[in-house]
C-alpha cells in the first residue's frame, strides 16, 4: 500500500530544504503549492484509503527505527486524527497565502511554515509516544522563530515565554511517555499497545495529571494560559492561524486520545475537574477579553473561552459531548484562523491594536467589515455556523449524560450557558469599537484604510464555506470521526463501570448508578 | 394541491435564495452589485410575492380542512440522540405565514420609496429578504431547536438592521443592546430547551406535552422542576416579544430605519414571543404556575409600556411603547387560556401597527427626517392619505368598533375577565390609557398648525433638549417650556422663543414644506388598512372562525364559550366605553385646552418624571449590570496580568536572579568547589538519615 502519511509528513519537510534555491519573489507561490499538493494529498489519502465505518487506526505504516529501544516509526489516522489532520493542512495553506505579505527573509519564513505544517501533520498522526513527543517539540522551533524575529515590539520576551512554557510542559509527556513504557511486562511505545495495558488506579492518577499539565498549557486551561496572550499579541497573521488554528488542538486533541484513551480509569476521578476547568475557562477568560483593550490579546482570550467548551465536552463522558468537544477544536479552528487573520488585516491599515484608538472605519472598508462581522457572528456561536452546532451538542451531551447527578449537570449547564450571554458582549463591543461611530483621524489615516484584497477576500471565504457547511449540515464533519469518538466513549465507560468507585469525598458529583456501582463492588 | 404542502420549504428557502444571490454579488463585484437597485428590489419582492401567493393557497387549503404536514430529516446525531429538522405547517402556521409574508411583502415595497436616497439600498433589500427567510423558517420549526436556530437568526437579522446606518452612534448601541438583551433571553431558553428535552427526551412539539405530562403524573420528576424549566422556556418570549422586565431593547431598536420598526420590531419578529408560547402551551397547560405568570408578565407588560407611551414625543418612540403594550395584551391572553385570542389579537396587531408604523415612516419622510411630534401637526392638510390611514389604525388599536382591535382586545379582555377581575381591570384600564396616548400622538401628528417651521418651537425643543443627560435621564423641567408633555400652547412658545441661533441643519435635512410620499409608500398604508377594519370580523365572539380554525389543527381545544349576550355587552361596553372616553380626554387636552398637558405634568411632575424616564429600568440596568460587568471584566483582568501572569513572571525573575546570583561561586578555585561537593553530600545523607 502506498505509504500516504509518511509522505504527507516528508512532502513539505523536503521541499523545505530546496526553499534556498528559490528565488526570493516566487518562494511564496512555491511554498503555497507545496502546502496545496500536501493538502491534496491529504483528501486523496483519506479519500481512497479510510474506511469511514471503521473507527480504528487505519492508514498505518510501521518501519523499525531503533529497534534496540523498541523506537518504530509508527504512523496512522483515526477519526480523531484524521479531521484534524486535514484542518492542519487546510489552514497552512491558508496561511501561506496569509503569509504574503512578509517581506523580511520571506525564504526563511516560508522554510519555517513548511517545517511547521510537517511537525503538526506528525504530531496528529504518529503513534508513538516517543515520536510524539519529538512532534511535538520540533513544532516549537518554527514557531519560537517566527515570533521572536517576525513578531511586535515586544516579540523576545513572548517567544521565550512560549518555549519556556509549552517546553517545560512537554517535559510531563517524556516522562509519563518513559512510565508506562516501564510498567507491566511489555516493552513498548506504541500507542495502541499502551492503550490496552491495564494499569493500576494510583500509576493512571499520576500519568493522567501529568499529562493533563502538558496539555493544559498547550490547549490552555487557566491558570497556565498566560503564554497564549502574549504570543498572539506579538504574532503575525500567519503564525496567528496557526496557533488559533491549529496548535491548541494539539492541546484537545492529546487529552483525548491520551489521558481518556489510556486512563479511563482515571478520566473518572479528574472528568469532574476538567468540567470546571472548562467553565472556568469560558466564564474568566471572556471577562477578561471583555475588560481588554488591545485587539490581538481580546482575540487570544476568545480562544481560551472556546476551548472551555471542548473541556466540558470531554469531561461529559457521552457520546455527543465527546463529539462536541470534538467538532468545537474543528469549528474553532476554523473560526479563530479566520477571526485573527482578519485582526491583522485591520492592524495592517490602522496600525494601532488600541480599541479605544480605533472606529468608524466600516464606511472606507466594507468587505472588512461583513466579513469580521460574520466571522464574529460565527464565533459567538450563531445557528447556521459550526460554532452553534459544537457548543449545542457539548450542551445536550452535558443535560443528557447520566454519569453525573443532577445537581452537578444542572450546575454546569447553568454556569456554561453564561459563555452564551458574555461571548457577544465583548465580540459585539469589539466590532462596534472598531467599524461604528467615527474615524479617529489622530492615529488612523483614511488614506490607509484600503479594503479587503482578493487575496484576503479569498482566504476569508475559504474559511468560511466549512463554516457554514458545518453549521448548516453537521453530519458532514460528525460522520468523519463519530464511530472513532463513540467508540472510545463507550470502552471508557465500559472501564468505569468495571472500575474501582470514584472517591467518596467527590460522591455528590456523579449519579446514582455510580454510586450504586461503588457499594456493588465493595460487596 | 398537497404540493403546496409537501412544497412548503420553499417559503422560507426562496428570499433565502434571493439574499444569498445578493450577498455573492457584494462578495464578488460589490461596486456593481450597488448599482442594481431596482433588479435587487424585484428579484427580492418578487420571490416575496410567490411566497405570499404559496402562503395563501396553503391558507386556503388548511381553511379546507387539510391536515398539518410535516417532514423532518435527520440534521445531526450522535451517541443515539438525534436532533431533527425540517418544516411542519399546521394551522397556526397557516395563519402565521400569511401575516409574515403579507405584511414582509407591503414593507419591501414601501421600502422601495423610503429608502430610495440611501446609499445602502440593495444591502437593506438583501438584510429584508434574509430577515424573511429567518422569520418564515421560524415559523414552519416543527421542534424545540429549530426554532432556537431561527430565533438567533431573526435576532441576528435585527441586529443588523437596527445597526444599520452604522456611523450613527446611537445605532451602534441599540443594534449591540438588542442583541445582547435579546441573549439574556435565549439563555433561558437554551436552559429551558435542554431542561425539557431531559425529560421528554424528543424536541418535537406534538411529543412535548403527553411526555411532561406522563413525568409529572409518574412522579418521575418533581414539579417544581418542570415550572423552572416552562419559566426558563418563557424567557425567550419574554425576551423577543419585549416583556418587562427584557423590553428595554426595543425603543432602542428604533434607531433602525422606519420599514424595520414597522415589519421586524412590530408586526412580525416580536410577536414570535408570542408565537413560541403558542407552540408549546399545550406544555404549559399543563403545568400549573407557568400560565399564571405569563399572564401577569403580560398585564405588567402591558399597563407600563402604555404609562411610557404617554410621555413620548418621539413618534417611533410612542408607537415602539405602544407596540410593547400591545405585546403583553397577547401574552395576557397566553396566561389566562385564551389561546386564540391572544393570536387573534397578534395577527390585527400586525396589520395595525404595521399600518402605523408605516405610516409614521411616512411623516418622517414628509417632514424631512424629524421624529419629533412637538414639530408636527397640521400634517392633515398636507398628507391627506397618511393621516386617514394613520387615523384608521388610531382607532384599530383604541378598540373602536367595528375596527379590527376592537374584535381582538375585546376577545382578551372578555377572557381576562372570566379569569381574574384585576387582570381585567388593567387590561380594561390599559386600553383608556391606549386610546388616549394613540389618540394624542394623532392630534399633535395631524391636527393644529405646523410647527415645524416655528422658530419657538424648535427652541423650546432645542431647550427641552439639555434637560435630557447623557444617559438619557430626564432631570426635571421645572424652568423649561412644558413641551415636555406636548402642551403646544402658542403663548408659551412666545414666551421662550428669543434670541437663539436657528441651527435647522439639526432638524431639517432639505427644510421646505411637507410632502405627502410617493405612491410606493402610500400604497402599503391603503392596503394594510383594508384588513385593519376588516378583519376583526372572522373572530366575531358569537361565530368565531379564527378561534375554530386554530383549535382544529392544534390539538389543544380551550373551554367553550357559549355566546352571552349580556356578557358581551358588558365587556365589550365597557372597554369601548373607557377607549371613547380616553380619546375625548386626548381631545380635550390636546386640541381644546394645549396648555393644560404642562400643569398636568408640572403638578405631577415626580410621576411624570418617573413614566418619561421609563419606569428607571434602563437607568437601573446601567447601574446593576453594564457597570458591574465593566468593572467585573477589568477587575478580571487586573487579576490575570498581576495574579496569574505576575506568579509567572516571578518564577522566571527568580530564576534569573538565582543564576545572577550563583555564577559568583564559579571563582575557579578548585578547593572551593570540593568543599561545596563535600558539604552537599553531608546534608544529603544527614537528610536521608533522618528520614
Amino acid at each position: 500500500m502506498f505509504p500516504w502519511l509518511t509522505v504527507i509528513i516528508l512532502l513539505p519537510l523536503v521541499a523545505a530544504l530546496a526553499v534556498p534555491l528559490i528565488p526570493e519573489k516566487q518562494v511564496k507561490w512555491y511554498s503555497f503549492a507545496v502546502c496545496l499538493v500536501d493538502f491534496v494529498l491529504m483528501v486523496a489519502a483519506f479519500f481512497t484509503s479510510y474506511d469511514l465505518s471503521n473507527p480504528n487506526i487505519q492508514l498505518s505504516e510501521r518501519y523499525r527505527w531503533m529497534p534496540q529501544i523498541g523506537l518504530e516509526w509508527s504512523v496512522g489516522a483515526d477519526g480523531l486524527s484524521m479531521p484534524l489532520i486535514l484542518l492542519t493542512g487546510f489552514i497552512t495553506a491558508l496561511a501561506t497565502l496569509a503569509a504574503w505579505p512578509v517581506t523580511l527573509r520571506p525564504r526563511m519564513f516560508h522554510f519555517l511554515m513548511l517545517a511547521m505544517l510537517a511537525g503538526m501533520v506528525g504530531v496528529f498522526a504518529v503513534q508513538d509516544m516517543v515520536l510524539f513527543f519529538l512532534f511535538f517539540e520540533l513544532e516549537l522551533v518554527p514557531v519560537y522563530l517566527m515570533l521572536a524575529i517576525w513578531g511586535g515590539k515586544n516579540r523576545l520576551y513572548a517567544a521565550t515565554k512560549f518555549i519556556l512554557y509549552t517546553a517545560i510542559g512537554s517535559l510531563f509527556i517524556l516522562v509519563v511517555g518513559l512510565a508506562m513504557y516501564f510498567y507491566g511486562d511489555l516493552r513498548t511505545f506504541n500507542m495502541v499497545e499502551l492503550a490496552a495495558k491495564n494499569y493500576d488506579p494510583t500509576f493512571q492518577n499520576l500519568c493522567f495529571l501529568g499529562l493533563l499539565i502538558a496539555y493544559a498549557v498547550k490547549l490552555p486551561i487557566f491558570p497556565l494560559h498566560t503564554w497564549l496572550p502574549d504570543a498572539h499579541g506579538e504574532a503575525t497573521a500567519p503564525v496567528h492561524m496557526l496557533l488559533a488554528g491549529i496548535l491548541l488542538k494539539m492541546g484537545g486533541y492529546a487529552l483525548i486520545r491520551m489521558n481518556v484513551g489510556f486512563f479511563p480509569e482515571a478520566t473518572q476521578v479528574f472528568a469532574p475537574l476538567l468540567i470546571v476547568l472548562g467553565i472556568v475557562n469560558i466564564i474568566y477568560a471572556a471577562l477578561t477579553s471583555f475588560g481588554q483593550r488591545n485587539l490581538k490579546r481580546k482575540i487570544a482570550y476568545s480562544s481560551i473561552s472556546h476551548m472551555g467548551f471542548v473541556l466540558i465536552g470531554v469531561g461529559s463522558l457521552s457520546e455527543i459531548g465527546m463529539g462536541g468537544a470534538m467538532l468545537q477544536m474543528i469549528s474553532h479552528g476554523l473560526i479563530g484562523a479566520s477571526l485573527f487573520f482578519l485582526v491583522g488585516a485591520t492592524y495592517d491599515r490602522t496600525h494601532t491594536l488600541l480599541l479605544s484608538e480605533m472606529g468608524g472605519i466600516a464606511p472606507k472598508m466594507p468587505k472588512i467589515f461583513a466579513m469580521f462581522t460574520a466571522c464574529s457572528m460565527a464565533s459567538l456561536a450563531l445557528p447556521g455556523m459550526s460554532g452553534f452546532v459544537a457548543e449545542l451538542m457539548v450542551f445536550v451531551g452535558m443535560a443528557t449524560t447520566d454519569a453525573y447527578s443532577f445537581q452537578f449537570k444542572a450546575l454546569v449547564v447553568l454556569f456554561a450557558a453564561f459563555g452564551v450571554i458574555l461571548t457577544p458582549i465583548y465580540l459585539l463591543s469589539m466590532l462596534r469599537e472598531i467599524f461604528y461611530g467615527t474615524l479617529n483621524h489622530s492615529v488612523v489615516h483614511e488614506e490607509d484604510l484600503v479594503d479587503a484584497e482578493p487575496r484576503e477576500v479569498f482566504i476569508i471565504a475559504s474559511l468560511l464555506v466549512p463554516i457554514f457547511g458545518i453549521g448548516l449540515y453537521p453530519k458532514l464533519t460528525t460522520d468523519l470521526y463519530a464511530p472513532t469518538t463513540d467508540q472510545l466513549t463507550r470502552v471508557t465507560r465500559e472501564r468505569i463501570a468495571r472500575a474501582a468507585p470514584p472517591p467518596a469525598l467527590l460522591s455528590g458529583i456523579y449519579s446514582v448508578e455510580m454510586t450504586d456501582k461503588h457499594r456493588v463492588s465493595q460487596r | 394541491m398537497e404540493w403546496v404542502y409537501t412544497f412548503a420549504w420553499l417559503i422560507p428557502v426562496l428570499p433565502l435564495a434571493a439574499a444569498t444571490l445578493v450577498g455573492l454579488g457584494f462578495i464578488s463585484v460589490p461596486e456593481w452589485t450597488k448599482r442594481q437597485r431596482l433588479p435587487v428590489a424585484a428579484l427580492s419582492i418578487g420571490t416575496l410575492a410567490v411566497t405570499f401567493v404559496h402562503s395563501l393557497l396553503i391558507l386556503s387549503q388548511a381553511v379546507g380542512g387539510h391536515e398539518a404536514y410535516t417532514w423532518q430529516f435527520e440534521w445531526a446525531a450522535m451517541g443515539g440522540i438525534v436532533v431533527p429538522m425540517g418544516f411542519t405547517v399546521d394551522n397556526l402556521g397557516a395563519a402565521m405565514l400569511t401575516v409574515v409574508t403579507g405584511v414582509a411583502l407591503l414593507v419591501m415595497i414601501y421600502s422601495h420609496g423610503y429608502m430610495e436616497h440611501d446609499p445602502g439600498y440593495v444591502r437593506f433589500f438583501c438584510y429584508l429578504s434574509l430577515f424573511s427567510c429567518s422569520m418564515l423558517g421560524l415559523v414552519v420549526s416543527p421542534n424545540l431547536i429549530q426554532i432556537y436556530v431561527f430565533w438567533e437568526l431573526v435576532g441576528m437579522c435585527s441586529y443588523l438592521l437596527v445597526g444599520f446606518w452604522f456611523y450613527k452612534k446611537a445605532a451602534a448601541d441599540a443594534a449591540q443592546k438588542a442583541f445582547i438583551v435579546n441573549r439574556v433571553g435565549d439563555f433561558g431558553l437554551l436552559l429551558g430547551i435542554l431542561g425539557v428535552y431531559s425529560i421528554t427526551r424528543t424536541f418535537d412539539f406534538p411529543g412535548l406535552a403527553p411526555a411532561i405530562q406522563t413525568a409529572i403524573e409518574s412522579g418521575a420528576v418533581p414539579l417544581a422542576l418542570v415550572v423552572v424549566y416552562c419559566l426558563l422556556v418563557f424567557m425567550g418570549p419574554m425576551a423577543k416579544s419585549a416583556q418587562v422586565p427584557l423590553h428595554v431593547w426595543l425603543p432602542d431598536a428604533m434607531e433602525g430605519p422606519t420599514p424595520i420598526s414597522a415589519l421586524i420590531h412590530a408586526a412580525t419578529m416580536v410577536a414570535a414571543g408570542v408565537f413560541l408560547v403558542a407552540r408549546v402551551f399545550p406544555v404549559f397547560s399543563e403545568v400549573p404556575g407557568v400560565l399564571e405568570v405569563i399572564a401577569w408578565t403580560g398585564a405588567v407588560t402591558a399597563f407600563v409600556g402604555a404609562t411610557i407611551a404617554i410621555t413620548q414625543n418621539d413618534i417611533k418612540k410612542g408607537l415602539a411603547y405602544s407596540t410593547i403594550s400591545q405585546l403583553g395584551y397577547m401574552m395576557m391572553a397566553m396566561g389566562v387560556g385564551a389561546y386564540g385570542a391572544g393570536l387573534f389579537h397578534l395577527v390585527t396587531h400586525a396589520c395595525f401597527k404595521a399600518m402605523l408604523f408605516l405610516g409614521s415612516g411616512s411623516v418622517i419622510h414628509g417632514v424631512h427626517d424629524n421624529q419629533d411630534m412637538r414639530l408636527m401637526g397640521g400634517l392633515r392638510k398636507y398628507m391627506p392619505i397618511t393621516s386617514a390611514t394613520f387615523l384608521i389604525g388610531v382607532l384599530a388599536i383604541s378598540g373602536i368598533p367595528p375596527f379590527s382591535g376592537f374584535w381582538s382586545k375585546d376577545e382578551i379582555l372578555s377572557a381576562a375577565f372570566d379569569h381574574s377581575l384585576v387582570l381585567w381591570g388593567i387590561g380594561a384600564f390599559t386600553a383608556a390609557i391606549t386610546a388616549f396616548y394613540m389618540a394624542r400622538m394623532y392630534l399633535m401628528t395631524f391636527e393644529g398648525a405646523y410647527r415645524g417651521e416655528n422658530a419657538a418651537a424648535l427652541t423650546a425643543v432645542r431647550a427641552w433638549r439639555q434637560n435630557v443627560d447623557r444617559e438619557g435621564v430626564v432631570r426635571g423641567f421645572a424652568s423649561l417650556p412644558s413641551f415636555g408633555p406636548g402642551a403646544m400652547h402658542t403663548d408659551e412658545l412666545a414666551a421662550h422663543g428669543h434670541g437663539e441661533d436657528h441651527d435647522h441643519g439639526e432638524e431639517h435635512g432639505h427644510g421646505g414644506a411637507p410632502h405627502e410620499s410617493p405612491w410606493s409608500m402610500t400604497l402599503p398604508l391603503v392596503v394594510l388598512a383594508v384588513p385593519s377594519i376588516l378583519i376583526g370580523f372572522v373572530g366575531l365572539p358569537w361565530d368565531n372562525a379564527f378561534g375554530h380554525f386554530l383549535e382544529e389543527g392544534s390539538g389543544y381545544h380551550g373551554a367553550e364559550h357559549a355566546f352571552e349576550l349580556g356578557h358581551f355587552l358588558l365587556i365589550a361596553g365597557s372597554s369601548t366605553l373607557l377607549s371613547v372616553g380616553g380619546i375625548a380626554l386626548a381631545y380635550y387636552l390636546y386640541i381644546l385646552r394645549p396648555e393644560l398637558p404642562g400643569q398636568i405634568a408640572r403638578r405631577f411632575e415626580p410621576v411624570y418624571l418617573f413614566f418619561i424616564n421609563k419606569w428607571n429600568f434602563d437607568w437601573l440596568y446601567e447601574q446593576a449590570f453594564v457597570k458591574t460587568s465593566r468593572l467585573l471584566a477589568r477587575g478580571t483582568l487586573q487579576v490575570d496580568q498581576k495574579g496569574v501572569d505576575g506568579v509567572v513572571n516571578f518564577s522566571g525573575l527568580t530564576t534569573l536572579l538565582a543564576g545572577e546570583g550563583l555564577k559568583y561561586f564559579e571563582s575557579g578555585r578548585a578547593q572551593f568547589y570540593v568543599l561545596i561537593i563535600f558539604g552537599s553530600l553531608l546534608g544529603l545523607v544527614a537528610l536521608l538519615g533522618l528520614l
